[in-house]
C-alpha cells in the first residue's frame, strides 16, 4: 500500500516540478544568476503551504512528524556548498533530473542518472571515513526550529510566511532581481 | 471547466501556483505516508546493488542505505512519470539529446560536452547530498517545510556556491 501511495505522491511531485519549469537548465541556472527567481518562489511557496498544513495538524494531535532531517551544522552547510556547485554547473538536481528524464530528455536520463548512481556509490564507499566525523560536529539531532529555540510553533510559521511574502513583494513589486542582458 | 483545463495544459505555471501544488503534496506525504519527499535517497538504495558488488561487506550498502526497492525508489519512479504526465499535458514531450539553447551560449553546442558535464555534475550533486543528509527535495524542501535548521543551512550553502559557480561559468555574460 505504501508503494501505491509513494507512486502517486511521486507523480504529483514530478508533475509540479514540470509545471514550475524546473526541469529546464535555464530555469535553474538563471536562479543562480538572479535573473529568474522562479525556483525560490516555487520552493518558498511550497514550504509555507506545507507548514501551515502540518503544524496545526500536529498541534491537534492528528499526526506526528516523520523523522526530521538531522541538523549537523558543518555537514549540512558543507554539503550545501558542494551541492550548489554541481547544481549550477549542470542545471539540475536529482528530483528535477528524474522528472526531466520523463519528458524525454536523454541527457538527463543517461549521463545524469548514471552520474547520480556513480556519486551514490562513491559516497557509500567513503561513508565511514567521512560521515561519522562530519556529523559529530555541532549535531543537534532531528530537531525543528520551534522546539530548538523553544518558540511557539504558530509564531514560527507566521514569521516564516511573513518573510516569504516580504521576499515575494520585494522581487515582484520592487523588481529586486537582475535584468537579463540583451545581445 | 474549460478554463481550468486550459490552465492545467499550460507548459509553465506561475511558480506560486506550482508551489501551492507542491505544498499540498508535502502535506499529503506527511499525512498519508508518514514520510517525506526525496530524490537522492532513492539513488542511494539503487547504488547499493552496484556498491555491494564492489564491496560486499560495506556497512553503508548493507545497513545504512540497503540495496532494496524502498519507498524512495518508488517515489523516483513516480517522479519520472509525473514529469512525463506534465509534458504530455502540454504537448511538450519529446525524445531529445540536448535540451537547452542557453546551455549552448554558456558551454558550446557539442552534445558530448553536455553529456560529460551532466555526468560530472550528477556525481558532485549526489555526493554532496550524502554529506548534507539530503538534496533539494529530501532536505531543502522536506526539511524546510518542517522548519528543520538543517534545511536552511543547506539552502544557504547551495545558493552561495551556486551563485559563485554561475558567475564563473558565465563570466562577462553573467
Amino acid at each position: 500500500m505504501i508503494y501505491v501511495i509513494a507512486l502517486i505522491l511521486g507523480v504529483l511531485f514530478g508533475f509540479a516540478l514540470n509545471k514550475a519549469g524546473l526541469t529546464k537548465y535555464h530555469k535553474i541556472v538563471n536562479q543562480f544568476r538572479l535573473t529568474d527567481m522562479a525556483v525560490l518562489k516555487f520552493m518558498m511557496t511550497a514550504l509555507v503551504v506545507t507548514m501551515i498544513g502540518v503544524y496545526p495538524l500536529r498541534a491537534m494531535g492528528l499526526i506526528t512528524f516523520p523523522t526530521v532531517p538531522a541538523t549537523y551544522v558543518v555537514g549540512n552547510l558543507a554539503g550545501g556548498l558542494l551541492f550548489g556547485v554541481g547544481m549550477a554547473m549542470a542545471g539540475f538536481c536529482p528530483g528535477t533530473a528524474v522528472a526531466g528524464a520523463g519528458e524525454g530528455k536523454l541527457d538527463y536520463l543517461v549521463p545524469g542518472l548514471l552520474g547520480f548512481l556513480t556519486g551514490a556509490v562513491i559516497w557509500g564507499l567513503t561513508y565511514q571515513s567521512v560521515f561519522p566525523k562530519i556529523s559529530a560536529i555541532a549535531n543537534y539531532g532531528n530537531v525543528v526550529i520551534p522546539d530548538l529555540w523553544k518558540i511557539n510553533p504558530y509564531l514560527a510559521v507566521f514569521v516564516f510566511a511573513l518573510m516569504a511574502l516580504v521576499l515575494f513583494y520585494l522581487i515582484d513589486r520592487m523588481g529586486m532581481h537582475r535584468k537579463e542582458k540583451k545581445g | 471547466m474549460n478554463w481550468l483545463m486550459k490552465q492545467i495544459r499550460k507548459e509553465e505555471w506561475s511558480p506560486y501556483a506550482a508551489g501551492v501544488l507542491l505544498g499540498i503534496v508535502g502535506i499529503l506525504t506527511v499525512v498519508l505516508a508518514h514520510a517525506l519527499l526525496g530524490a537522492s535517497g532513492g539513488f542511494e538504495n539503487l547504488a547499493g546493488y552496484i556498491g555491494k558488488a564492489i564491496s560486499p561487506s560495506n556497512i553503508y550498502f548493507n545497513d545504512v542505505m540497503p540495496a532494496k526497492i524502498t519507498y524512495p525508489v518508488v517515489l523516483l519512479v513516480g517522479i519520472f512519470f509525473g514529469g512525463m504526465l506534465g509534458s504530455f499535458s502540454s504537448g511538450t514531450f519529446k525524445i531529445r539529446t540536448m535540451d537547452s539553447e542557453q546551455w549552448k551560449t554558456a558551454y558550446g553546442k557539442q552534445t558530448w560536452k553536455r553529456w560529460l558535464l551532466l555526468f560530472v555534475g550528477g556525481i558532485i550533486v549526489e555526493y554532496a547530498a550524502g554529506i548534507a543528509g539530503g538534496c533539494t527535495s529530501g532536505l531543502a524542501i522536506s526539511g524546510g517545510m518542517l522548519l528543520a535548521p538543517a534545511a536552511f543551512l543547506f539552502i544557504a550553502g547551495m545558493f552561495a556556491s551556486g551563485i559563485v559557480t554561475a558567475l564563473i561559468v558565465y563570466g562577462k555574460k553573467y
